[in-house]
Parts: C-alpha cells; sequence; structure tokens
C-alpha cells in the first residue's frame, strides 16, 4: 500500500523523468545516427507531456486532497560533507506544481504545433533534440529543491534556447544573435552561480526549504539576513534579469526571434523568458529581509515594464511587437513580486504565458487578423500613437528615436561594458606578448585591434 | 570627359563647409544638368530591384523583370552575375534527375549535338571526339575545389591508387593493361632499342620518364613482374597524375581572376573581415519598416509626411544619442547637411564625391549599393510608385531619399572602420585604390587545379600515362581549351536544355499522340463549367468529367472579364479584382437583400462591436494596465483556444464557424451590378455598376472567347477561384492571378447575372449569339485550398431547373473529393491510401491548422500553357501541370483576334507564375525567400527572417519545394501565321516568345501536326512515343505515386469501347 507522500515521490519522479526519457531518446538515436522519424517524434513528444502533464495533475490533486501545501523529494546528494551538501531535489508547493502544469501544457502544445510546423525540416530532429533538452530544463528550474538543482535546469534551458535561436545556423545572423543571447545568459548564470555559492558558503545548503524557513511558499522566512541577504538578492536580481530580460539585458529578446516559429513563441515569449520571475517567487522571501532589496526589484520591474512600453509602441514587426509586448508584462510581474503580491504575481505568470503564446503561435495571421478587423470596424484601423505620441515636438521626436534604437541599450552595453573588458584582455595579451618576446628575444608582433573583434558584439 | 567626381569636388568645397551661413548657392545648369542624369542613373538602378508589392496583393511576376529584352539564357546567366545568385540547378541536382531517367543520355546528347553542329564530330587530338568530351564531362562529376582542397583529397583519399568507381571495369581493365604494357617495354631500364641508338619517339618525353622512374623505384622496381593489380592500378594512376601536372606546366598559365567589388563596404571586408554593412543595415531596416510601416506599431514615425531624407535627418540628428560604434559622426553630419540645406540629390553627389566614384563607375556604383539591401529598397521604390495599393502611401522620391541615407551611412561606416582597422588617414575617394592594392590580385586557377580535371577526365575515357605524356605544349593548351571552355555554368545550361527537352517530349507527345474527342454536334451537355485557367483546375476539371460524362467543361481567365473594384456586404473597403496591368474603371457593391436589412444593420452593429473589442484588446494585451489586466484574469482562459485549435484544428474551425455565422452578414444577398447609361462610373452611390451596353459587351466577348456561342446546356456555371489558409503571409500568391491576388469569387457571380438578363439576352440575340431561354448561369468560388465549391443565388434558379442543380451539385462535390484525392497524394503528412472523403477532410484540416507550412502547393507543378479547344486535350492526364485556356480557332478571324485577347492575359500572368516559381526554387534564398519558418511579418507589407533582416521577397521554399524548374511550355491550336502575326504586333506577347521566356508549339487546328517554335522560325515536330500510357480513371493512373506523373490518356477503352482504342 502506498502512502501519501510515497505517491507523490513516485509521480514526482515520474514528472521530471518522463522529459528525461525523451531526452534520452532523441539523444542516443541521434547520437547512433538513427533519428527518429517524424510521426514518432510527434508521438514520443505527446506522449511525454501528457505523462509529465498527468503526473504533475496527480500531485496536483493529491495534495489539495489531503491539505499538504509543500512536500519535497530527495532524489540524491551530489557532494555530501558534514556540515555541507549539495543534493538533488525536488520541490512540490503551491509555486512549482502550477509552473511545472504550465510548462507541460505549453510544451505540449507548441510540441504539437512543432510536429507539423517543422515538417520535412532538414534540422527537424536537431530541433526535437533542443526541445527535449529545453523541456527538462524547464522542468527541473519549475520543480527545483536547491539552488543548484535549479542552476542545472536553468543552464539546460539557456543552452537549449542560445542553440535554437541559431537554429538557422547556414546564415550569419542567427548564429550572430544566437551568440548574444548565449553571451547575456552566460552573465545571469554567472550571477545566479555566484548567488549559489554565497548561499553555500553561509549556511553549507542550497535547500530552499531550509533557506526559506520551514513554512510552505510564500510563507517562509529567510534563513540569511541583513548584509548578506542583499548580496544574494542583488546576485539573484541580476540572474533574473539576464533571464528574464529586464533592463539593461533587454536587447536579446528581440534577437531570439530569428529561431522557427514555434521556438520563439514558447521559448522567449511564454516560458523561459518568464523564469527570471519565477527564480524572485522562489527566493522570495529573501526578499522580505531587505527592503532594499525589495525596492530595487520594484524599480527594475517597472523601468523594465516602462521601457518595454515605449520601445514595443514603435516596433514595427509583430515578433518584436509581441516580444516587448512579453516584457511590458514581464517588468510588472517583477514589481508585484518586489511589492509583496506573491499569488497575483503567480496568477499573472501563468495567465500572460498562455496568452502570449497563442498571440505568437497566430502571429503570421496578422494579415489576415487586420483585415478581418477592418471589415468589422467598417474603416481602417486607428492609431492611437499612444499617451508617448501626443508628447511636444522635439521631445516626442527624441522618444521616437530612443525607442526606435530600443533604448540604445545594445550599443551602450558594447561601448560601455564589452568594449572596455576587450580592451582590457587585448592589453593583457599585448603585455603577455611583450613578455615572451622579451624572453625569446623576438621582434615584436602588431597587436589586433579591438574594433575588428567588436564585430559580434556592435 | 570631364570626371564626375572632379566636378563634384569643385562644388562641394564651395559648398556646406566652406560656407558656414548656409544660404542656398545659386544653381547653375551645370548642377540641374548633373542632377536630372544622377535621377535617371537612380531610376535606372531601380529597374534591378525587387519588383513584389505588398504581401497582401501578392503579384507574380518575372524576379528577372529587369532583363526581359535579352534572351532567357543570356539574362538568367547576367542577372545571376548582378544579384550573386544562382541561375539554374546545381550540376548534382541534373545528375540525380539523370540517375533516376527524369533526363535522359539521349536529351543531353540531342542538346549537345544541335549547339556544337558540325563541331559535334572533330576529333580533340585524335583522344576523343568533342560530343564525347563534353558528354563525359556532363555525366561524371568531376571534383573541384581550392588548391588546398585537391591536394588533401590526393593525398588522403584513394585517389591515386583506385580508378574512379564510376568507370567501367572494361575502361578501367584496359588503362591499367596499357599502362602496364607501357611500363614493361618502355621505362623499364636496360632498354634494348635506347641501347641501339634507334630508339621509339622520346625526345620530349625524357623530363617525364625521369620523373616516373623515380616512382618506379618507390613502387619497387625490382620486383616489379610480382607486382598484383592492385599495385598497377595505383601505379597507373600516379603516373598519371604525374603527368598531367608536368605536362599542365608545359601550357600558359590561366590567367583568368574574379572581378573585385566595386563597393567599399565589401572590399573592406574581403581585406579585412569587418562588416560596415552590419550597423547601416541595422539603422536602415529599422528606419525602412517605421517609414513604410501601414499600421503594426502604435506609433507612427514622426514626419514621415516630410519625406525619407528630411524624416531621418529630423530623428537622427538629435543630441543624447547612442555612442552608435562607428556611426559615431552621423548626428553631426546630419546636422551639417540640414543646416547648409543639402537635399537628397545634393548629398548623393556630396557622398559620390568623397567616396571617389567616377563617372564610368557611377551606374554600376549605384546599382550596387542599392542591391545591398534590395527587399526595402525595392519596397520603398514600390510603395513610392504604386501608392494606389497601400493605406499610408509615402512621397515620391523616396528611393532616391533612400539611397541619399544610405550613401551617407556608407561613408560614415568606412571611413571610420578604415580608420580603426587599418589605420588609414588618407581621403576617402582614394580608400577603395588602397584597398584593392591590398588585396592580393584574385590567384588565378592553379596547376593541380587544372591537372586534377584532366586526371578525371583521363580516368573516365581511360588515356594512359602514355597517351598523355606524348602530347606536346600547343596540345596541351588546346586540351585545356576544351575542358575549361565548356564551364560549370555552360555544363548546367546544357543539362537544363536537356531537362527541359525531355519534358517538353513528353507534352508534346501527348498532345499530338491524343485523338481528340469531339462530342456528337447534336448532343446537348446535361451542363457546362466554366474555370479559371489556373492550373490546379486542371485536375478539378477532369475529375468532373470523369464523375459526369456528359458535361462539358471551359477555361477562362479567372476574372470573367468583369474588371471591377468591388466591396462586399460585409468588407470595409473596394478591392481591384482584375489583372494588375489593367486599372478598373468601375465598381460594384454587393448588398444584403430588402428582407434582411434590418438583420443586417444588426449583425454588422454587433461585428463592429466585436471587432472594435478584439482590436482594442489586440492593442490593449500590449499595454500596462490593459494588458496587466487581461492577462492576469483571462490569460489561463487562452489555453483553451491554443490547445483545441493546435490539437483539433478542423473541429475547432467548425465551432469558430457556428459561432460566426451569428454575426456574419445574412447569406442572401445580390450583387449592385446596374447602373443606368448615362452616369459616368464611380465608386459613389448611383455610381456603382456597369451600363446595360457594357455588360452586353462584356457577355458577348466572354462567351465568343471560349467558343461557347451555341449548345448552351440547361445550366452553366462560371466558377472563379482563391485560397482560404490560416497563418500563411504569403496566401494571396495562391489566389487568383487573374484576379491580380484576390479571391474571385464576385466576377464570375457578375457575369452569370448578366448572361441571365432577359435584356442583356435580347441584345446577344441580335449580335448573332442565341442564348436559349432555357439556359440559367450561376456564378460559383472554389476554394482550391480546402476543396469546396459555393453556389451564389441559386434561390434565383427557377423549379424547373432545381433537380437538375441538385444533380450537378452532387456531381461537383463527387469531383472536388476526387480532386482533394489527387491533391493528396503530394502531401507527405497524407496517407497515400486514404478515401476520397478521407482526403477531402484532410485538406480542410490543413486550412484551418495554425502549424500547417504548406497549406496548399498552389501551382507548384504549372509548366504547360494549352490554348485551344477541350477536346484537344480531354482524358488527358496532365497531373495538374497544365492552364487551360478555352479557345475555338474555328470561329476566329485570320489574324487572331480572338487569341490575341486571350494571350493579353494568358502570357504575362502564367510566364509570370512560371518564371516566379522558376526562380524561387533554383536559388530559394537568393532569388526566393528562403524557408517560411523564421518568417516575421513586418510593417503588414511583407516578411523578414527575424527581428532585423532584409525584406524577403519572392516565394518561399515550402511553396516551391517540388516545382521542376522549365520554362513554361505554350501550346496553342493555331497556325505559325497566325501567332507569328501577334508576337509582331503585341510587344509584351512578342518579347515572352521571342526571348525564349516561356516556350512555344502550335498544335494545327484540322490536324494533330506540331510545330516547335525555335529562333524565330517553326519546325516541325515528330513524336518519340508511340502510343500513350492508358488507365481507366485518374485514379488508377496516380494511386500510390507521390512525384510528377507521365502523361496518359484516361478512360479511353472505357468510353469509346476496345475496338477504338489505340
Amino acid at each position: 500500500m502506498l502512502d501519501h507522500t510515497m505517491t507523490i515521490a513516485i509521480l514526482g519522479v515520474g514528472a521530471l523523468g518522463a522529459p528525461v526519457l525523451l531526452l534520452c531518446v532523441h539523444g542516443v538515436s541521434s547520437l547512433l545516427e538513427r533519428p527518429l522519424g517524424e510521426t514518432a517524434t510527434g508521438k514520443a513528444c505527446q506522449a511525454v507531456n501528457v505523462t509529465g502533464l498527468l503526473a504533475s495533475l496527480g500531485v496536483l490533486s493529491l495534495m489539495l486532497l489531503d491539505g499538504t501545501r509543500h512536500e519535497s523529494i530527495a532524489i540524491g546528494e551530489w557532494v555530501s560533507i558534514p556540515h555541507y551538501h549539495f543534493s538533488v531535489k525536488l520541490i512540490f508547493d503551491r509555486l512549482s506544481v502550477p509552473m511545472a502544469i504550465l510548462s507541460f501544457v505549453l510544451c505540449g502544445t507548441v510540441g504539437a504545433f512543432a510536429t507539423r510546423y517543422m515538417h520535412r525540416e532538414r534540422g527537424y530532429n536537431r530541433f526535437f533534440v533542443l526541445y527535449a533538452l529545453f523541456v527538462v530544463g524547464m522542468v527541473l528550474t519549475s520543480l527545483a529543491g536547491t539552488i543548484e538543482t535549479l542552476f542545472a535546469g536553468w543552464e539546460l534551458v539557456g543552452l537549449s534556447s542560445a542553440l535554437l535561436v541559431a537554429f538557422f545556423q547556414e546564415r550569419p545572423a542567427p548564429a550572430r544573435n544566437g551568440l548574444r543571447v548565449w553571451v547575456v545568459y552566460r552573465v545571469s548564470d554567472a550571477a545566479l552561480l555566484l548567488a549559489a555559492v554565497v548561499l553555500h558558503h553561509l549556511s553549507g545548503e542550497g535547500d530552499f526549504d531550509q533557506l526559506m524557513g520551514a513554512g510552505p511558499w510564500p510563507d517562509g522566512e529567510a534563513a540569511v539576513s541583513g548584509l548578506p541577504a542583499l548580496i544574494v538578492g542583488l546576485l539573484l536580481l541580476v540572474a533574473a534579469a539576464g533571464k528574464s530580460a529586464l533592463v539593461p539585458f533587454s536587447g536579446w529578446l528581440p534577437r531570439a526571434m530569428e529561431g522557427p516559429t514555434p521556438s520563439s513563441a514558447v521559448f522567449y515569449g511564454a516560458l523561459s523568458v518568464h523564469l527570471g520571475a519565477y527564480l524572485l517567487l522562489r527566493v522570495s522571501a529573501i526578499l522580505d529581509t531587505s527592503p532594499w532589496l525589495a525596492a530595487a526589484v520594484v524599480v527594475l520591474g517597472v523601468a523594465t515594464a516602462f521601457y518595454a512600453y515605449l520601445v514595443g509602441s514603435v516596433q514595427t514587426d509583430i515578433k518584436s511587437a509581441l516580444s516587448f509586448a512579453s516584457l511590458v508584462q514581464v517588468g510588472l510581474i517583477v514589481a508585484e513580486i518586489g511589492i509583496g503580491f506573491r499569488y497575483l504575481a503567480l496568477i499573472h505568470l501563468l495567465g500572460h504565458a498562455c496568452l502570449r503564446t497563442l498571440q505568437f503561435i497566430r502571429a503570421p495571421t496578422l494579415l489576415h487578423d487586420y483585415h478581418q478587423l477592418e471589415n468589422a470596424i467598417g474603416h481602417h484601423l486607428p492609431r492611437s500613437g499612444g499617451p508617448l505620441g501626443l508628447a511636444p515636438g522635439p521631445l516626442r521626436t527624441w522618444l521616437y528615436r530612443f525607442a526606435l534604437e530600443r533604448g540604445y541599450l545594445d550599443s551602450l552595453l558594447a561601448e560601455y561594458v564589452v568594449l572596455p573588458f576587450v580592451r582590457l584582455f587585448i592589453w593583457c595579451d599585448a603585455m603577455e606578448r611583450r613578455w615572451t618576446d622579451l624572453l625569446t628575444g623576438r621582434a615584436p608582433q602588431p597587436v589586433k585591434q579591438p574594433t575588428a573583434m567588436m564585430e559580434d558584439v556592435a | 570627359m570631364k570626371s564626375f567626381a572632379k566636378k563634384s569636388t569643385t562644388e562641394v568645397a564651395n559648398r556646406a563647409p566652406l560656407r558656414p551661413d548656409g544660404r542656398l548657392r545659386v544653381v547653375t545648369e551645370d548642377v540641374q544638368a548633373e542632377e536630372k542624369h544622377l535621377r535617371h542613373v537612380i531610376e535606372h538602378a531601380g529597374h534591378l530591384l525587387p519588383a513584389q508589392g505588398p504581401i497582401t496583393v501578392f503579384i507574380h511576376h518575372n524576379t528577372l523583370h529587369a532583363f526581359e529584352d535579352l534572351p532567357f539564357f543570356e539574362a538568367v546567366e547576367k542577372g545571376a552575375q548582378v544579384f550573386g545568385c544562382e541561375p539554374y540547378l546545381s550540376e548534382e541536382r541534373y545528375r540525380e534527375e539523370l540517375g533516376r531517367g527524369r533526363v535522359r543520355v539521349a536529351d543531353v546528347e540531342a542538346v549537345l549535338c544541335e549547339d556544337l553542329g558540325p563541331r559535334a564530330s572533330e576529333p580533340i587530338l585524335r583522344l576523343c571526339t568533342r560530343l564525347d568530351l563534353r558528354l563525359a564531362m556532363l555525366q561524371y562529376p568531376l571534383r573541384y575545389g581550392p588548391t588546398e582542397e585537391l591536394l588533401w583529397f590526393v593525398a588522403e583519399t584513394d585517389a591515386l591508387r583506385r580508378v574512379r568507381r564510376d568507370v567501367s571495369s572494361t575502361t578501367r581493365g584496359r588503362f591499367v593493361a596499357e599502362t602496364r604494357r607501357w611500363v614493361m617495354r618502355d621505362l623499364r631500364g636496360g632498354n634494348e632499342s635506347g641501347r641501339n641508338g634507334h630508339g621509339t619517339a622520346k625526345s620530349g618525353n625524357e623530363r617525364v620518364e625521369a620523373d616516373l622512374a623515380g616512382l618506379l623505384e618507390r613502387f619497387g622496381h625490382a620486383h616489379i613482374e610480382d607486382w598484383n593489380d592492385r599495385t598497377w592500378e595505383a601505379f597507373a594512376l600516379q603516373s598519371l597524375w604525374r603527368v598531367c601536372c608536368t605536362g599542365i606546366k608545359s601550357a600558359p598559365e590561366c590567367t583568368a581572376s574574379l572581378p573585385a567589388p566595386i563597393r567599399h563596404a565589401d572590399l573592406l571586408r574581403q581585406l579585412t573581415g569587418q562588416q560596415t554593412d552590419l550597423p547601416v543595415h541595422d539603422l536602415l531596416i529599422s528606419f525602412c519598416a517605421a517609414y513604410l510601416d501601414q499600421g503594426v506599431a502604435d506609433w507612427p514615425l514622426p514626419n514621415r509626411e516630410q519625406g525619407f531624407y528630411r524624416a531621418f535627418v529630423s530623428l537622427h540628428r538629435q543630441p543624447l544619442g547612442p555612442p552608435n560604434g562607428c556611426l559615431g559622426e552621423l548626428s553631426g553630419e546630419l546636422a551639417r547637411l540640414e543646416d547648409s540645406q543639402i537635399g537628397p540629390l545634393g548629398s548623393i553627389r556630396e557622398s559620390l564625391c568623397l567616396l571617389g566614384v567616377p563617372e564610368e563607375e557611377l551606374q554600376s556604383f549605384v546599382s550596387a549599393t542599392l542591391l545591398a539591401l534590395p527587399g526595402w529598397a525595392g519596397m520603398v521604390h514600390q510603395i513610392e510608385l504604386r501608392g494606389d495599393r497601400v493605406r499610408h502611401p509615402i512621397p515620391s522620391d523616396s528611393l532616391i531619399e533612400f539611397l541619399a541615407i544610405r550613401l551617407i551611412l556608407d561613408r560614415l561606416a568606412v571611413a571610420s572602420a578604415a580608420r580603426s582597422s587599418l589605420g588609414f588617414r588618407g581621403s576617402l575617394s582614394t580608400l577603395r585604390d588602397e584597398l584593392r592594392r591590398l588585396i592580393d590580385a584574385a590567384p588565378a586557377v592553379s596547376v593541380e587545379q587544372r591537372a586534377f580535371q584532366v586526371f578525371q577526365l583521363a580516368q573516365v575515357f581511360g588515356w594512359t600515362a602514355e597517351t598523355l605524356s606524348r602530347l606536346r605544349p600547343d596540345d596541351w593548351t588546346a586540351l585545356l581549351r576544351e575542358i575549361e571552355g565548356f564551364s560549370a555554368i555552360e555544363r548546367r545550361r546544357f543539362f537544363h536544355l536537356a531537362y527541359e527537352r525531355r519534358f517538353v517530349t513528353r507534352s508534346l507527345d501527348a498532345v499530338a499522340l491524343h485523338a481528340p474527342t469531339c462530342p456528337p454536334p447534336d448532343e446537348i451537355p446535361r451542363f457546362q463549367a466554366v474555370f479559371c485557367l489556373d492550373d490546379r483546375e486542371e485536375s478539378m476539371r477532369r475529375h468532373l468529367e470523369e464523375v459526369a460524362p456528359d458535361v462539358e467543361t471551359f477555361g477562362i481567365a479567372g476574372f470573367y472579364g468583369v474588371a471591377i473594384y468591388y466591396r462586399g456586404a460585409a468588407d470595409a473597403h473596394f478591392v481591384p479584382l482584375c489583372p494588375i496591368v489593367i486599372r478598373p474603371q468601375h465598381w460594384i457593391t454587393e448588398h444584403v437583400v430588402d428582407g434582411l436589412t434590418e438583420t443586417h444593420q444588426r449583425r454588422a452593429r454587433a461585428r463592429r462591436a466585436l471587432g472594435t473589442a478584439s482590436h482594442r484588446l489586440h492593442v490593449g494585451s500590449r499595454t500596462f494596465a490593459l494588458g496587466a489586466l487581461v492577462t492576469a484574469t483571462v490569460g489561463v482562459l487562452a489555453t483553451a483556444p491554443l490547445v483545441a485549435r493546435i490539437l483539433f484544428p478542423r473541429l475547432t474551425a467548425r465551432i469558430r464557424n457556428l459561432f460566426g455565422r451569428l454575426v456574419q452578414a445574412p447569406p442572401v444577398t445580390e450583387l449592385h451590378l446596374e447602373r443606368s447609361d448615362h452616369v459616368a462610373a464611380g465608386p459613389q452611390n448611383g455610381h456603382v455598376g456597369y451600363s446595360l451596353v457594357e455588360m452586353t459587351e462584356i457577355g458577348e466577348r466572354q462567351l465568343r472567347d471560349i467558343g461557347l456561342t451555341q449548345r448552351f446546356a440547361r445550366l452553366v456555371f462560371l466558377i472563379g477561384h482563391g485560397s482560404l489558409s490560416l497563418n500563411n503571409p504569403h496566401k494571396s500568391a495562391y489566389d487568383c492571378g487573374a484576379c491580380g491576388g484576390a479571391p474571385g469569387a464576385p466576377n464570375g457571380r457578375a457575369l452569370a447575372r448578366i448572361l441571365n438578363d432577359p435584356r442583356i439576352r435580347e441584345r446577344l440575340a441580335q449580335r448573332g449569339l442565341n442564348i436559349p431561354g432555357t439556359t440559367v448561369f450561376i456564378g460559383g468560388f472554389h476554394n482550391t485550398c480546402d476543396d469546396s465549391i459555393a453556389l451564389f443565388e441559386t434561390d434565383r434558379v427557377p423549379d424547373s431547373h432545381r433537380s437538375e442543380l441538385e444533380a450537378a451539385q452532387k456531381d461537383l462535390e463527387e469531383a472536388l473529393n476526387r480532386n482533394a484525392h489527387e491533391r493528396c497524394r503530394r502531401f507527405m503528412s497524407a496517407p497515400l491510401t486514404m478515401s476520397f472523403a478521407a482526403a477531402r477532410q484532410h485538406v480542410q484540416a490543413r486550412a484551418e491548422d495554425l502549424a500547417q507550412t504548406r497549406p496548399e502547393l498552389g501551382h507548384a507543378t504549372n509548366a504547360i500553357c494549352f490554348v485551344g479547344r477541350r477536346e484537344r486535350t480531354r482524358q488527358l492526364f496532365f497531373d495538374r501541370r497544365i492552364f487551360l485556356t478555352s479557345y475555338d480557332p474555328t470561329h476566329d478571324d485570320a489574324q487572331g483576334a480572338i487569341l490575341t485577347r486571350l494571350l493579353q492575359a494568358a502570357v504575362p500572368v502564367c510566364s509570370g507564375i512560371s518564371l516566379e516559381y522558376y526562380f524561387s526554387h533554383v536559388d530559394s534564398p537568393g532569388f526566393g525567400c528562403g524557408t517560411k519558418l523564421s518568417h516575421n511579418v513586418t510593417a503588414l507589407l511583407g516578411v523578414m527572417d527575424g527581428a532585423a533582416s532584409d525584406l524577403r521577397t519572392g516565394l518561399p521554399w515550402q511553396m516551391v519545394e517540388i516545382h521542376e524548374p522549365v520554362r513554361l511550355l505554350f501550346v496553342l491550336e493555331t497556325t505559325p501565321e497566325v501567332i507569328l502575326g501577334i508576337m509582331e504586333r503585341h510587344a509584351v506577347i512578342g518579347s515572352v516568345l521571342r526571348n525564349g521566356w516561356a516556350l512555344l508549339a502550335v498544335l494545327d487546328p484540322y490536324s494533330q501536326a506540331i510545330q516547335v517554335y525555335r529562333d524565330g522560325r517553326f519546325t516541325c515536330y515528330e513524336p518519340e512515343a508511340e502510343e500513350l500510357p492508358q488507365a481507366a480513371s485518374s485514379v488508377d493512373w496516380y494511386r500510390g505515386c507521390r512525384d510528377h506523373l507521365d502523361f496518359a490518356e484516361i478512360g479511353r477503352r472505357h468510353v469509346r469501347g476496345p475496338a477504338s482504342s489505340r
């Protein structure tokens, strides 16, 4: 006779195991150069998502029936020494279960979409390998019970996203933009990793249920406080900002639209762009310890929302317009988290993800929709220009340009962050060369100019 | 001639920088003339840009329209060079077709012989004939690549150990045996003849022999008699390779080199790898999209109405901009230009002068500059020219202003990049010379590259090292001239000719061997159906004739002669419904019949309310407050439509239609077709419609055009067509081409109304066209995507015709099912074993499926256009590859007045479709718009790849994937004299056919004789086949097959009995 916890454990592991199995099947068959056919891929993808969804729903109903609000399953330890351990642990609570259900619903739907959409495409199999990787990452991040588990999922999502942006690898632009996404993700990953290290340093472990207190989400109380909490919080905020394309990292979001429509729809429009917000929700107890931190979150969220609204209102292509529209809501969700409306933020997140996926999937129908709307309304569609269109002349033009060039974020980052970095390393390179030349007695070699190297970032 | 650059230098010198007061300088006549010239140059360059307009009205046209006045082959090769694209399929693709029998060696040989004439059998150095050589070069893939790659290939693969796999074993055996004999006889040391002093002719060969002696040594000279076959084979190849290399060295070097690019940016990129076009394009793309936007962005570009130049300057001259990398000086430069009042043309002259572009390069430099971002430049040009086709037109001269801005950006970016990466400090005008100096002259073809060609051919022919070692330097030169004279591009051209030849043979055989099925003259068909001449209606007509052998079908340009601006009862605007070359002079509206006006108004209000609400929602979901409210409250509910539409597209569509019906315009509507005779036509009330005289004219012309002047059935259907599918920005490309890329429902309906009018029938009777009182015309609309036909105004059909109408509708339904079934054989995702009804459901689901990138395959198989009586093609299976236009030559006059009318529509429309498919297939990323999967609708005008790319014109790969790129073959049922006369009189028809943009053959109206047009004259055609394959029905012929099929006779035996079958 299975007891309650045991059933939840089995279902929970099933929810994570299903996509892992999919990844194994795809990965192994691709390595053996015997990729699945289109029909088999579609069926596998469907089966896995349905299994995962049913398992998550099972967990949900069991927890509802029983009234438990917090279950965790320890799968094992990576490293364990006294007072210090890295463990793999899944957590089921009011935050992770809805998020897992959302992941399965959206990934499943978009997977079904992609099996037909990608029909006869050369990279069909590659797409689904990356898709499986993404689903694993997404579910792992949602269900993660320790910060290191979350980091693993977070990395998988980042890796698959960057490769999917560069899906059309025969053209230069997708490769360039994929690299850009990858670099921003790396920054955010580094911040998350640092946060994890600091947390471990402080308490010897990264388990959320210990760190965030014993109470179930969102009522936990953080185990850290004061300056350490602020530092950890800020690092996590940077991590969230990179992943969710908050200011100043927003530049990668429109660039991610280079991939096939289903991947841009689910990954950047709907799911992975919310991961930053999800991370903040997960560690929301830390936000409570420091009003400064909470204020920073609110400011960043509101700034992103304003920025994205301004930029979005001048975008002339449907995918960019939708991605900035997403960003407005993500900014608001982050602000809500900062203020402390946890449930509102979660509901907002779930609703937004669903609606935006539908809009992204329908994006190519834009022309048809506009035609229909015009016929229904009986005249040309009004263009309000929004409240900013009413600003006085010179300011309006200035704002318009600011919006059209996406707030100059990319060129500012390139000029004031990347270029100094590159220059520094070139300088180090030159110094090293000098030193080695001195030792070997060779004539000095010319040094490469930074601008030629800047090509990919500028 | 005074150089352009010099002239402008002086001007610029006493212009802006030196005149801080910024007053307009007196414009001299000289400047005016120069600017006029510049305008002319830009206009000329503008012709090279893609002529595709807004994607919502997709007009198929020749992608290389700029080269239309050249012969086809010259034009494609030149076009390919200018645009950097492929003119034909790749050699591998053609060889694949050769491998699977789509092209035969006989075809290749025939086209080679035809081209070479008597030169074909000339021997080349007594090694082989010219024909043999060329044939071998076509048949056998010759590896070619950079020298390093070839050296690697020779060293690392078994290229020097095993003879090519594709060489026959006899040739291989002979090749090895002869080498062996030669080595044993002449090369092996201790040569008797040498010792005796009367040796063989080896004076010139000493070097070779010395070289080979070393080789012999390496192979183990001592055990030469123990060498096995493999060793001998390796030795034969290595000696051959050495002889080839030595021989080539004795011939003069190859001096051909690639032309250097003309733009500074390209030269700089070639030298340093730095792409200055990237920042320039980033800026230009977003600006172009904002400038042309037709309503995606909520906030329009400020100062748009002042033109491209002023809008750009006022936007980008502002302070507090971004650091902008190599465009850092932009705002200062723009401020200078604006303050010194330099206009677009003045700025172009200044930029050209600063960049150091001399007069003689002007045209090509301007063209290359515009072609660096062809999609956007082309769209600016198109919108500027045809402001009537868009909601928000742009001022004229926009292309000139685009060029002005582009040149300013180019020169700033290039100057800054050259400064930073090359440390270039000189004047920008000397930069190109400097760059050209720095770039090494493009390397000529290396010895190894040339030798490897000969080496491979030698294996194919079995030429041994001995044979080649006897060649003198002159012989080597001659041999290389022969081989290199048959270049890759030429090989592809001949492959293409052979590829087409096979197709033409099959098509003409089908027409020539098919005896006409003349209906008995006194028998009246049960009903008649007129369709568009579209290739997709070929199968529809064939199936209808199979289902109901006692009916007749006709084909006509799908606008039915009714060239109108049309507004439906539920439409907001008039849309043109006629070929793009015609500007309609008449307006027609649809309105709801009297009894239902109230319902109509109520529903229109409901639609407006719903429309406004959903528009608000659409825009609102992108804003803060409303967006937050919507997403947080009802967002999760979006899962329902999301999941339903993706997993159950057909069911969801049905439910949506059910609800949609509640607010749709009531189904009982009529056309407002008639206006009184003395009012001018116009879109306002009272001016809508045709006068009686005009309607009579249209009715008579249409009936006479298709030869329907007697034997009227009791029911005549006039069916237009269109295609409705979701998530398909290129949907309009599937609509009726003769209706200008719009669904042509109202046209057939209007013609039916005209022909049913008793007053018009009376007038027609006076003109000798008697339509019996019992004949009823019914308009209809065929949706070629989900294969449905809607008939209009059937409530007006008299009761006497009811039962016949019902029977006819049943036949049409059955034909539609079969048509869907035949289409499904092409869809890889549709099983081949489906039933007719299942096939119909499959195509319905496709039309509603958001994930479907191939809702239909449209014109993807088009290849022939037949103009003649249906008897000549009835019961022939043409595999949906033929445009069928009905025409009765026996009713035409000696000049072919009717034929002329028909061809005026058919030639531009059909050849446009054919050529668009040709180019989009042969180079999908270049001439077409690549894959659909990453497309992003921009500015409501076109698609981009991702969020910032050039605007992609042409057709996506998913649409053209199964196309066979051949030129359209016109088969006209007429005489050579008539068509030559028409070609003489009508420039468009003449230039398309004379320049070979389409092929032409005529079928004699009174016999089976066919004559083919080539190089200005007609020659008789002899069928190659003796008889056509036969099948009982279409499905019997195409069953189980997804590929293109041979043409066959359908149901012949069945209909005429075994006695009359051939």
